[in-house]
Parts: structure tokens; sequence; C-alpha cells
């Protein structure tokens, strides 16, 4: 059993916490009270290599493992979540694509994503779908040798600045089973019949881009099907493991970004004549924040480990992303109480955090979803 | 041509500290490659980008747990790395200039490059001596405090513009081989990439002891000693003139006159 990080792994993280406080930390304030899209600090992440770093290097990327990705990830949550979303979202659907696109779809899309030429987006939410993705009512219909799309999808992180989106589609109504009769089909936003409008007002993560989609006969052609035709669920299923695991990696990056703050300040602040580090309320407070900060990450290292050994770990995947989804609203909380009125302000990070923790356990499978899937995996249901 | 950059890993010191002895408290320091070893790196890298230079090799005196600082530099594009290391530099408290200059030599004998780029100085010990006394030692040309730097050295002039003190700047042409040591600001320097990363892991990083380069173990002696390390009085003053910019101009501009600040 191996616990440590390997040089290069340390060498990353390093790395990723220079551009961080550098290019993020100084802007990310304006950024989340505009809720605007970071385009300029999404350009030299780029350079960076930030975009797709599991891309593999024959496309443009750097072939890093889930591990070395939930590393870059918890990194970059740890300065601003917002930011960081809009960073590591780039690539949001391409997983589809490296696992089971064609050499020219790989070619033509992993590419651009890696280079940071272009954003993708993984559309599968829609008005009336959201826990249940079974009920998907966006239809794709084939046409000679185009698919002709319509519906909406609801949601979509990268909605209104992504170039193309992996939309799952309803191919087959007729098919039997609720999981059969879907489909990944790519759409590329320049397409006629094609639009997005973002969706203002969020809690949090404001600088991430979110949109509704809206596709009316919205033609691409056959060649945009991503793996097997009406076998999109069982492809989607296998994603899960990966982009639980990185929804953790948020978790546990918040966390100790809170904690980092929450640490500085009670350091720095001085009641009843001395530093309120010295009250042991306060010192228990952060000895539980470090600690559930450390025993989340050491789920979410293992869970991205075994989907590197390429092991179905479906039940530890949610459990490192329920357990680290709520360990950082719990740490986020704490952090703002260790900041008094100072953190109920936007003049300190944690309030940020506070509002940002939140999303990590709603999307990508809800808690409640994380919590039936551990429960069926052990009294051993399928799904 | 051929570009040999030294780097060091540089002490970094936290804004609070506390002194024992002639050192700084461990448990206040960190590690980090010298900031102006930084824009070194990157000038060379640019010059072999712009295919000026065909290899680009850099150079440190450090122990082993230097190695992952001076992979940076590896990462952001240098071709390979030599690190001098040695039983006999072990422990030793002071390096003075002269060793590290004799080191340094060995070194350069053996790659013979055209051009050598050492920072201005180092972030912790801060002699800002090194690159000159180097050049002086190898009877290169040299230049100091560089923060401008043609990309063709052609006929093997580097034209340069450095930086002297007031404000003043000079442009001036050294002849290669030469040692230019690097200012801050010359350029931007990059992130390494994660690709970059990637590949540093793998490209060659040459350990050599003290026999290796040719030097003689006695160059760890010094005439000089540590001998008190203590954070000086710091003295501020302040002067406010009341009154219009057209009224007040004048005066702020024979102050800094006074101080030395403008020519
Ligand atoms: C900022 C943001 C970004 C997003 N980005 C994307 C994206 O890029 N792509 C995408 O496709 N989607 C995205 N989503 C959508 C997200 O995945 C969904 O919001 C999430 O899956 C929950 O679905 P819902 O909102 O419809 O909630 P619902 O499914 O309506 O759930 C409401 C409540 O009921 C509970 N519930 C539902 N079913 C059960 C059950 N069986 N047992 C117990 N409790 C249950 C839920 O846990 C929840 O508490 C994003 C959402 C947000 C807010």
């Amino acid at each position: 059993m191996e616990f440590g990080l390997t040089e290069e792994q340390q060498q990353i993280r390093e790395e990723v916490r220079r551009f961080a406080e550098n290019e993020i930390v100084p802007v990310a304030g304006e950024y989340d009270e505009e809720e605007k899209y970071p385009h300029d600090v999404v350009d030299k992440a780029a350079e960076m290599g930030l975009t797709g770093p599991y891309i593999p290097m024959e496309y443009g990327g750097a072939g890093y493992s889930i591990l070395d990705t939930s590393i870059i990830t918890e990194e970059l949550f740890s300065y601003d979540p917002g930011i960081a979303l809009s960073i590591v979202s780039t690539s949001f659907g391409c997983e589809a694509i490296m696992n089971f696109g064609t050499e020219d779809q790989k070619e033509r899309y992993l590419e651009p994503i890696a280079k940071g030429e272009k954003i993708s987006g993984a559309a599968i939410s829609e008005p009336d779908t959201g826990s249940d993705v079974s009920s998907v009512s966006t239809r794709a219909e084939k046409d000679g040798d185009e698919w002709v799309i319509n519906g909406n999808k609801m949601w979509i992180t990268n909605g209104t600045v992504g170039d193309f989106f992996v939309v799952l589609c309803e191919t087959n109504p007729d098919a039997e089973g609720r999981y059969n009769g879907f489909s990944q089909i790519v759409v590329e936003s320049d397409r006629d019949g094609f639009s997005a409008e973002k969706i203002t007002g969020k809690l949090g993560i404001r600088a991430s881009d979110t949109a509704e989609l809206v596709f009316d006969n919205v033609r691409v052609p056959e060649e945009n099907l991503i793996g097997t035709r009406d076998a999109a669920f069982m492809q989607q299923m296998q994603f899960f493991d990966e982009t639980r695991t990185a929804v953790a990696a948020q978790g546990v990056g918040i966390a100790k970004g809170a904690t980092r703050a929450a640490l500085e300040y009670a350091q720095d602040r001085e009641q009843f004549g001395q530093s309120i580090s010295e009250f042991q309320a306060i010192q228990h407070k952060l000895a539980e924040m470090a600690t559930d900060t450390e025993a989340a990450r050491n789920l979410t290292y293992k869970s991205a480990w075994k989907v590197d050994q390429g092991e179905d770990i479906t039940k530890l995947a949610s459990m490192a992303k329920e357990y680290a989804s709520r360990v950082a609203v719990d740490v986020a909380d704490e952090a703002v109480q260790i900041h008094g009125g100072a953190g109920y302000v936007d003049d300190f990070p944690v309030e940020r955090f506070y509002r940002d923790a939140k999303i990590t356990q709603i999307y990508e499978g809800t808690s409640e979803i994380q919590k039936n899937v551990i429960a069926r995996e052990m009294l051993g249901k399928g799904f | 041509m051929k570009i040999l950059v030294t780097v060091k890993e540089v002490a970094t010191v936290e804004d609070e500290f506390e002194i024992e002895g002639t050192e700084i408290a461990d448990q206040y320091l960190g590690a980090d490659l010298n900031e102006w070893d930084d824009y070194a790196v990157e000038e060379a890298v640019q010059l072999q980008e712009a295919g000026i230079a065909d290899e680009v090799v850099t150079v440190t005196i450090g122990p082993e747990d230097c190695e992952q600082t001076i992979r940076q530099a590896l990462a952001k594009g240098a071709d390979r790395a030599i690190r001098v290391w040695d039983d006999a530099l072990e422990g030793v408290d002071l390096l003075d200039v002269e060793a590290k200059t004799e080191i340094l030599r060995g070194v350069v004998e053996e790659e013979d490059p055209d051009l050598v780029l050492s920072g201005v100085q180092s972030g912790d010990d801060s002699w800002g001596a090194t690159g000159v006394s180097l050049a002086e030692d190898l009877g290169f040309e040299w230049a100091a405090v560089v923060n401008h730097l043609e990309h063709d050295l052609e006929d093997g002039i580097a034209s340069v513009r450095r930086e002297l003190e007031g404000g003043v700047e000079e442009l001036t042409d050294v002849e290669l081989p030469a040692v230019l040591t690097i200012q801050t600001g010359i350029n931007e320097p990059r992130y390494a990439s994660l690709r970059g990363i990637r590949q540093a892991q793998r490209k060659e990083l040459d350990v050599q002891s003290l026999a290796d380069v040719g030097v003689d173990e006695g160059v760890v002696d010094s005439d000089l000693e540590l001998t008190d390390m203590y954070e000086p009085e710091s003295e501020s003053d302040v002067t406010v003139w009341e009154g219009s910019a057209e009224e007040t101009a004048g005066e702020l501009g024979d102050l800094l006159r006074d101080k030395g600040v403008a020519p």
C-alpha cells in the first residue's frame, strides 16, 4: 500500500498553486460578483494545459491519470470554485468521446479541447429530468444520413460558451427496458436551430456558465453519434466513477481552501486580549475541519486510484462524492463561523466558499441519489 | 548555440519569523526556484524557441533535496540539468562567491557554452556577484543587470540593455562567449505546462562531484564567516506637500534628485 504522492504529482500541485495564487485569487471576487465567465483566466489555464489534463498526449493533452486530475481539481477549487469549475469543465462530455469515440472523432473533438481552442459540455438534465435520468425526452430522429434533434436541456455547464455538447438523446422510444434506447450525439453550437440562454442568479460558482439549451430541428451528420446507437445509458454509467470522483475532489478542495482561510483568520483576529486561535473552542473547530478534509481526501484519492486501476467502483465513487461534498459544506460553514461577522460579507473568501460548497451536493447526482446507490450496492440490487 | 543557465533553490521566509543563532528557524523557511533564475531560464527557452539556441542546460550547486525545484526549469523547457554536489559541501555554512565561481567554472569549461545566463542575485544570500565573478574568472565578457536582450545574437554579439542606478539604462554590445546576469522583468516567465512537467521527469539530471568538475575539496574553505543574523531596524520617512501638482511637482523632483533616485 502506497499513500505518498510522487515527485511529479507534488510538482503539478505546486505549479497549479502558483497559477491559482497569481491568476485566480486576484480576480475571483470580481467574476463572482458580476456572474461573468472568466475567458481570460481559462485561456491562461489552457496555455498551461489545465484544460483536459487527462486527454492523451497524442491528442495534445498531458495524458494524466484520474488521480493526477483529482489533485489538480482539488488545488484549483481550494482557491476559487467558480473559476476552478470554469477551467476543469472545459472538457465536460469528452470522457465519452475518449472512451467510445472513433479515431476521427477523437482528433476532431479532443485536440482543440486540449489546446484550449474549444470548450465542450455534457447535456443530460432537462427541465423535467434530473435525478431520474431515464426520463430524458430530447428526441433524435434519423433522417437520411443525419440526426434531427428536438428538445430542451437544463442546467448545462458551459451552455453559452461551449463549442460543442455531448447530448443524451432518446433515439428509440420503443426500446424495451427503461435504460435502453438512448444515444450520445455531439451537437456543435453553431448548428442551425441551436440556442442557449444563460441562467443567472446562482447561489455560488457564479463565474461558471450555466444555461438552458434549446434544440429546434437541429441537424447533425450521423457521424456525430458517439459509440453505439441506443446504448448511451450503459456508456454513461461507466463515467460515473470518474465524474463522481471528480466532484469529490472539488469538495476536498473547497474544504481545504476554507480551512486554510479560517486558520489564517483565527491567528490574526484578537478578542479578550488574545488571538482567537488560543480558544479551545476554535482550536477544536480547526482540528475537526482538518481531520474531515483529510478523511474526504483519502476516500477521494482511493476512489481515483481505483478508477486508474480499471476497477469498477460504483459504491466507492458514490461514497467519496457524498462524503466529500458534505465535508465541503460543513467545513465552509465552520470557516464562516470562525470569521464571525467578517465571514458574512465578501471581504474574505469564506463567504464565497460557503455559497460555492452547496453545488457539490447537487450536481452529478444529489447526495440522496448517492446514498441510494451505496445502499443498492450493499443490498445487492441492480440499478 | 548552447546556453548554460545557473539556477539555485533559495530559501523563502514567511512574513513573521524567528532567528536562532545565525539562522532563521527552520519552521519559517520554505524553498523555491530563485526568482531571478526563473527569468533567466525563460530568456534561454525563448531563445531556443526562436531557433537561436540549440540547447539549454541548467546547472546548480545543491543537495538531492533541491532536485524537485531544479526540475521546474526542465518542465519549462530546458533540455537537461547538471547538479554538482559532494560530501565536502555537506554541512558547509557559507558557500562563498569564490567557491561558487570555481565550481561553476569547472562546469563551463566542460560544457563550453556560448552564453551563460545567471540571475542578478539570489533571493536568500543576495550576494549579487556570482555571475560577474564567473565571467571574470573565465575571461568572458559580461553584462550585469540585463533587462533586455536582442534575440538575434548575430556575428557573435549580444546587444543588451542594462539597468544602472538612478533609473538610468545602458545599451551595450558584448561579445560571445559571455555571461549575462538577468534582471526580473526582462520577460514574463511561463508556468510549467502539465505536458512539460510530465516530460521533465524523463529529462537528464546529471549529478557531478567536485572531482568530476575538476575542483579540489579545499574550495569550501572561506575567508568569510557568518557572525551574526539580525533584523535591521527599518526607518521610514514621509514628506507630504500641500498644494496643486504645478506647485509641488518641482519639490518632488528636487527630493528625488536629492535622494539619488532620479539623475
Ligand atoms: C450549477 C449547476 C450546473 C449543472 N451542470 C450540469 C451539466 O453540465 N449537465 C447536466 O446534464 N446537468 C447539470 N446540472 C443538473 C444537475 O445534475 C441536476 O440539478 C441534479 O442531477 C438534480 O436534478 P434536479 O435538479 O432535477 O433535482 P430533482 O431530481 O428534482 O431532485 C429534487 C430533490 O429530490 C430528491 N430526489 C429525487 N429523486 C430521489 C430519489 N429517488 N430518492 C430520494 N430523493 C430523491 C433529490 O435528491 C433532491 O433533493 C447542473 C445543475 C446545476 C445547479
